[in-house]
């Protein structure tokens, strides 16, 4: 990564995270329906999203992408109008909770309850490049989770057959909610099941951002070139319950994720790679920019009851 | 020489490809993927000559993998491109199900029209040639059920190509539903080049009076073959193509049942929460029918068994819907214990629906004290003619063995309304003549009014739902007769 690469890298995390604590914290408060944090994963996100061409490359992404999304784009204000589920919101207008990203203008599919229905979008997505010859790629991500539904099964292969430009993420953090990774799968990783669709398989540090980075240009770049997609299995901790509506107190021993945190937080980890002042200033604007998003997104009015059938139909 | 002005015949797989092959070649964005649909040309061959003109980047074998299948769709038609998907057969259609349902149709809606996909996703459905529970299913009823997904059905080569056309160039999600058995035993006439059926439209396949069928697919053509030998007994049923199973063409299904007043839906899926239901629903809620519906439906049984004896016993055919339409419009038309006398009768529902009762008036000869000889003598004309001793009900007129007069002798004793039949006596003090009201749940009244002379005027209603206008007055001549007779005795 160049140096200003690792500053933007360092400024989408500590705003990803800025934005994730207000989020939490007002859905606590009960000021809106649903969080789903991404505390943990956001390095996976920013290494792609780094490595992709804005406004050529496309994302269809993870539940906790948002530090991908706004690498590629979206303001602080359109994730807080998105968690604040008003009809303003461009990624789900109000339809659908938080998390469930989409926009046609900075190239992320939108995203679907049923996880993870989006890899074979993304897999069409990307038959769809191969088809225009337009030289775009897509990034697919889901979780170890998701990992484990047919539909992955079906698109990795359907990828592979056709030498499809997309690369295929998991972010492993494993946990499926309450499930631990012992009851969902029975290898360590899932890197191996590259192989098995015969396509090259990289397993990666997640919460290294620079490690994400690295893995997610090779992959992209083989993918542009023609040589068919990759699976990139990056580890990372989910330092959250699963959503607002968890309590992972139930399943899981809160200091054994305290000690992980301690130890490998990806916003932490990042502060290595710029300057120190450099990273206390991003802060503080970034604490500005939370505040100042999740307050306006709330003042904004909500929907229309009789725009509610609007665009059933073209 | 100039081209031949006669139009083609086409089968309906010969429409659907032509379709196919048009649409492919008006618009590179157009492409065609599923199961065998390559070289093979699909298993129905609907592709047939595709690859080789269009080339694999166009025409694509998928895996046997329905959801990706109609995944991948998705994502091509998020992507702006316009995939046609073939899926083998409907039974297989349930894993694709999440794509179509959850994905396809809700897209547009809700990205509130920032995204759209424009999909078609055609399918083979329908039993009748021996190809068990997991190659016969209808399915239509889950996918209808959908908003934001456009179904159509279609029954004849035009309209297998009009359709697949408009749904190829729909900028939403469409399911195409091709009943297999059409394939090849439905050949007529398709218009050449650019031909485009509107989606959302019915079609009048036959026009008729006393009844109105709804069909689709193969059924369609079984109540068409149905309607023609109903013709030849002077029943004359309107039989409207649905063609667009969502959203349905209300307008024209109302305006064909406001004529009518009679519905009978026949499909191949099973009968509980099928299309029928909503048709019916459709049709009370506007309030547009005389009789009760009639739907001839698969029963509610898991499958479409193989067996040709028992297939043949679930699917509804030519025979089982002439059945139906004879009760639906049996159900209406007065009826006289000689049916060969009804003739001069006005049938239709103006008549019924205008008067529900029909009256006549005859002249008597009695003394003041008759009430034992007029209850003998209703007694008598009952036994005679006992549609008037019945019980009209929506499921049948129910003919009683027992004759039970209810006696309404004025205010001091007045009908309790127990008998099918009631007698209203007002002796001397009454009036001459009036004409009485049936009570609901009875078939007659019968009237006696002031006897003046020992001569009285016998007034008698019926239910006209039940007793033919002409049999009132066979009915009160045997009444007459017998009074009469008693009374000279």
């Amino acid at each position: 990564m160049t140096a200003a690469e690792r500053e933007r890298a360092y400024r989408a995390l500590s705003l990803a995270r800025a934005l994730d604590d207000r989020m939490w914290r007002l859905a606590r408060a009960g000021r809106a329906h649903f969080a789903v944090p991404c505390s943990g994963h956001e390095a996976i996100g920013v290494g792609y999203a780094l490595a992709m061409r804005p406004g050529v490359d496309w994302l269809a992404p993870h539940y906790r992408d948002l530090a991908a999304l706004l690498v590629l784009g979206m303001s602080p204000r359109d994730v807080m109008l998105c968690f604040f589920s008003r009809p303003s919101d461009p990624n789900a207008h109000g339809r659908q909770p938080y998390a469930h990203f989409g926009s046609r203008a900075l190239h992320v599919l939108s995203q679907q309850g049923p996880q993870p229905n989006h890899c074979s979008h993304g897999v069409g997505c990307a038959w769809g490049s191969q088809l225009l010859d337009d030289g775009s790629v897509t990034v697919i991500a889901f979780g170890d989770g998701g990992a484990q539904k047919g539909e992955v099964h079906e698109s990795m292969n359907v990828a592979a057959i056709h030498r499809l430009p997309c690369v295929f993420v998991v972010h492993r953090n494993g946990w499926t909610q309450s499930v631990k990774r012992e009851d969902q799968y029975a290898t360590q990783t899932l890197v191996a099941r590259a192989a098995g669709y015969g396509m090259p398989g990289i397993a990666v540090d997640g919460m290294d951002v620079e490690a994400m980075h690295t893995a997610a240009s090779e992959a992209i770049e083989r993918a542009r070139a023609g040589g068919g997609p990759t699976l990139i299995d990056a580890a990372c901790v989910r330092f959250m319950p699963n959503t607002s509506n968890d309590d992972d107190s139930r399943y899981r021993d809160r200091t054994e994720v305290d000690a992980l945190r301690a130890d490998g937080d990806p916003l932490l980890r990042a502060r290595a790679l710029v300057e120190p002042e450099f990273a206390t200033a991003v802060d503080a604007e970034n604490a500005a920019l939370a505040d100042d998003a999740a307050a306006w997104a709330e003042a904004q009015p909500l929907g229309d009851p009789a725009t509610v059938a609007d665009h059933a139909y073209a | 020489m100039p081209e031949p002005t006669v139009e083609r015949e086409l089968t309906v797989i010969e429409a659907v490809r032509e379709a196919l092959g048009d649409e492919m070649a008006r618009d590179e964005r157009v492409i065609v993927l599923g199961e065998d649909v390559g070289k093979l040309g699909g298993v129905f061959r609907a592709t047939e000559g595709l690859y080789d003109r269009f080339g694999p980047k166009r025409v694509i074998d998928m895996p046997m993998a329905e959801t990706v299948i109609a995944g991948v769709t998705v994502g091509l038609a998020m992507r702006g491109l316009r995939p046609v998907a073939e899926i083998q057969f409907a039974d297989f259609i349930h894993a694709a199900m999440d794509h179509l349902v959850g994905e396809a149709a809700k897209v547009r809606w809700r990205t509130g029209g920032d995204w759209s996909c424009p999909m078609v996703l055609r399918t083979a459905y329908g039993g009748g040639f021996r190809g068990g529970p997991y190659h016969s299913q209808s399915v239509e009823a889950f996918y209808a059920h959908a908003p934001g997904l456009k179904v159509v059905a279609p029954s004849t080569p035009a309209d297998a190509k009009g359709l697949l056309i408009a749904a190829i160039r729909d900028p939403d999600p469409v399911l195409v539903l091709e009943h297999k058995r059409t394939y090849r035993a439905i050949r007529d006439h398709v218009p050449k080049g650019d031909y485009v059926v509107p989606i959302g439209r019915a079609a009048v396949a036959r026009e008729g009076r006393d009844a109105t069928v709804l069909a689709y697919g193969m059924m369609l053509h079984e109540s068409l073959a149905a309607a023609e030998t109903l013709a030849a007994d002077g029943i004359d049923v309107e039989v409207i193509d649905l063609r667009t199973l969502a959203p349905l063409d209300r307008e024209m299904i109302l305006t064909s049942l406001a004529k009518t007043r009679r519905l009978c839906v026949v499909h191949e899926d099973t009968i509980t929460m099928g299309l029928g239901a909503e048709l019916c629903a459709l049709a009370a809620e506007a309030g547009v029918l005389d009789v009760p519906p009639v739907r001839v439906a698969m029963p509610d049984i898991p499958g479409i068994p193989v067996d040709d004896v028992l297939e043949d016993a679930v699917l509804p055919n030519r025979a089982t819907i002439r059945d139906a339409l004879v009760r639906l419009v049996e159900h209406e038309r007065s009826r006289s214990l000689n049916g060969s006398q009804s003739h001069g009768m006005v049938h239709g529902q103006a008549y019924d629906a205008a008067i529900p009762q029909a009256s006549s008036i005859v002249e008597v000869a009695l003394p003041e004290e008759h009430t034992r000889v007029a209850v003998d003598a209703l007694v008598h004309a009952a036994r005679a003619f006992p549609r008037c001793n019945a019980t009209f009900a929506w499921t049948g007129i129910v003919e009683h063995d027992d004759v039970v007069v209810d006696l309404d002798l004025g205010p001091a004793a007045p009908s309790r309304g127990l008998g099918t039949i009631t007698l209203v006596d007002y002796g001397p003090g009454g009036s001459d003549l009036a004409i009485p009201f049936v009570r609901p749940g009875q078939t007659a009244a019968v009237r006696i009014g002031a006897v003046r002379h020992d001569r009285a005027y016998v007034a008698c209603a019926v239910d006209h739902r039940a007793v033919d206008g002409a049999d009132v007055g066979r009915f009160l001549a045997a009444f007459k007769s017998a009074v009469e007779g008693v009374h000279a005795g």
